[in-house]
């Protein structure tokens, strides 16, 4: 009885209909794509990892959006692959990384600047943008419901990409010792206090250069 | 007024982003019957906390230090902002009235809620303390992250989702690897071929040669077909073997502007 009433609950209400699933999936990536636009006019506000979002600052800065249009792009379909099959779509490759970064990139490097620069259309482009991700899962899932039990390997992916981010920390040393030794050095000491504190080392390894790199500054 | 302008348009974002995450992340805990939006480490986490509004809670404020952390430094909140902080906190805050999990962190309606009022307090914070700092450390922070973050996405990530890949089995090791080079030749980064490797391979391994594999194969291919076409690559690839591109193909190539 109690099963029969979630699931007509369930069938009905906004918070669990699938049909719910292109809005919510809209405003999230209107927030997200507004905070790269944040981003791209303060320089604060990207929803990403460090790592990904240089990729779209070194096209801000005179480079090839290049990376970030294929790194974004490639990931967003993969995701929503896997997304409608699994039943979880994975927000940080598709939206984070998809929408926030690959798509601005994308447009970008046609030259097309307004829906990043513009806050107000920023938030329109990316709830469209989102709408239209959640309805193509909502009718893949459609057709492939029920048909399937295979979770497609996302254990593998969750893995390896949490494996990535232990990385981060040791190459981020290599890379300021390369900037000064001040911040090189303030780099490790930073990690080493993360460390022993037993947090993630590459916080450590930022707040430790961005000291150093405040009393003793270089040039870009 | 830089300051005003950028309160006001982390309230909006911090609403629509902390909502949508914890309406998502809530849905989780009903997926796959429900489909969700989330992570399955947020998953995971999620419920090795499970009930314990100080867990919730701690666990969230590491991830906050780093995220400000990197936002003070680089402008980026990192993922752990939507996928750790915002659905542990507004568990944790809602966990204090009411121990029932069912009736807290499994309902999107009151997840998505707490999660609004939270994501709004966090991106605020973090984006108007970041966006006030020295110059110099945002030129340190781009000398060390930049190098750093090349270094981490051309190679590193490659090769760790290439050796998952390998390890995974012979089918998602094989799609992996083809997909891997063909991706990094055509699209400039090895890591989304390799996903989608794993994806089939594993998607075969599991429940065969079924219609829908083949319809991935299929767009996975036309995929890689399109934007290699995109990208010029197969006009530079017949160059780089010595063989003019036939007429249609640069005919092509022009009409649709590429």
């Amino acid at each position: 009885m109690e099963h029969d009433l979630k699931d007509l609950e369930n069938a009905k209400s906004f918070w669990y209909a699938d049909w719910a699933f292109p809005i919510i999936v809209g405003l999230m990536s209107a927030g997200v794509f507004a905070g790269t636009s944040m981003y791209y006019n303060y320089g604060v506000g990207a929803f990403n990892e460090v790592a990904i979002v240089a990729m779209l600052k070194a096209g801000m800065t005179g480079g090839s959006y290049g990376a970030a249009a294929a790194f974004g792009a490639s990931f967003l379909f993969a995701r929503i692959l896997e997304g409608s099959l699994v039943g979880i779509l994975d927000l940080g490759g598709s939206i984070l990384t998809g929408v926030g970064i690959g798509i601005p990139a994308i447009l970008l490097s046609m030259d097309i600047t307004a829906p990043v620069k513009n806050f107000p259309l920023a938030l329109l482009t990316g709830l469209i943008i989102g709408v239209i991700i959640g309805g193509i899962i909502y009718t893949v899932r459609h057709f492939t419901i029920g048909q399937s039990k295979a979770t497609f390997g996302a254990d593998v992916m969750m893995g390896a990409g949490n494996d990535t981010g232990r990385f981060l920390g040791p190459l981020i040393i290599l890379s300021a010792v390369t900037a000064s030794i001040p911040i090189g050095l303030g780099a490790t000491a930073g990690a080493a206090a993360f460390y022993a504190w037993k947090k993630p080392i590459a916080g450590g390894a930022i707040i430790g250069a961005m000291v150093l790199g405040f009393f003793f500054p270089v040039k870009l | 007024m830089h300051i005003a302008v950028i309160l006001i348009e982390s309230i909006i974002i911090g609403g629509l982003v902390g909502f949508a995450a914890g309406v998502g992340a809530a849905r989780m805990f009903n997926a796959p019957t429900v489909q969700a939006l989330g992570a399955f480490r947020t998953l995971g986490e999620m419920n090795a906390a499970q009930g314990d509004p100080a867990s919730h809670f701690s666990f969230g404020l590491g991830f906050f230090f780093n995220a400000w952390a990197s936002t003070v430094g680089a402008g980026a909140f990192t993922q752990d902002v939507t996928h750790r902080v915002i659905p542990n906190w507004a568990a944790a805050g809602l966990l204090m009235k009411n121990k029932n999990l069912a009736e807290t962190m499994h309902n999107p309606k009151k997840m998505g809620i707490a999660s609004a009022a939270i994501g709004i307090v966090v991106v605020s914070f973090l984006n108007v303390t970041s966006s006030s700092i020295p110059e110099s450390l945002q030129v340190t922070a781009v000398k060390v992250l930049v190098p750093a973050a090349t270094i981490l996405i051309n190679t590193v990530m490659p090769i760790i989702f290439w050796l998952a890949a390998i390890d995974a089995g012979r089918r998602s090791g094989l799609f992996g690897t083809v997909f891997g080079g063909l991706a990094a030749l055509i699209m400039g980064n090895a890591v989304p071929g390799v996903v989608l490797g794993i994806l089939i391979g594993k998607g075969v391994e599991e429940i065969g040669w079924t219609r829908i594999t083949k319809i991935m194969l299929a767009a996975v291919i036309l995929l890689f077909v399109l934007s290699g076409f995109f990208r010029g690559f197969d006009i530079q690839m017949l160059k780089e073997f010595g063989v003019n591109a036939p007429q249609w193909l640069k005919g092509l190539h022009t009409a649709i502007g590429g």
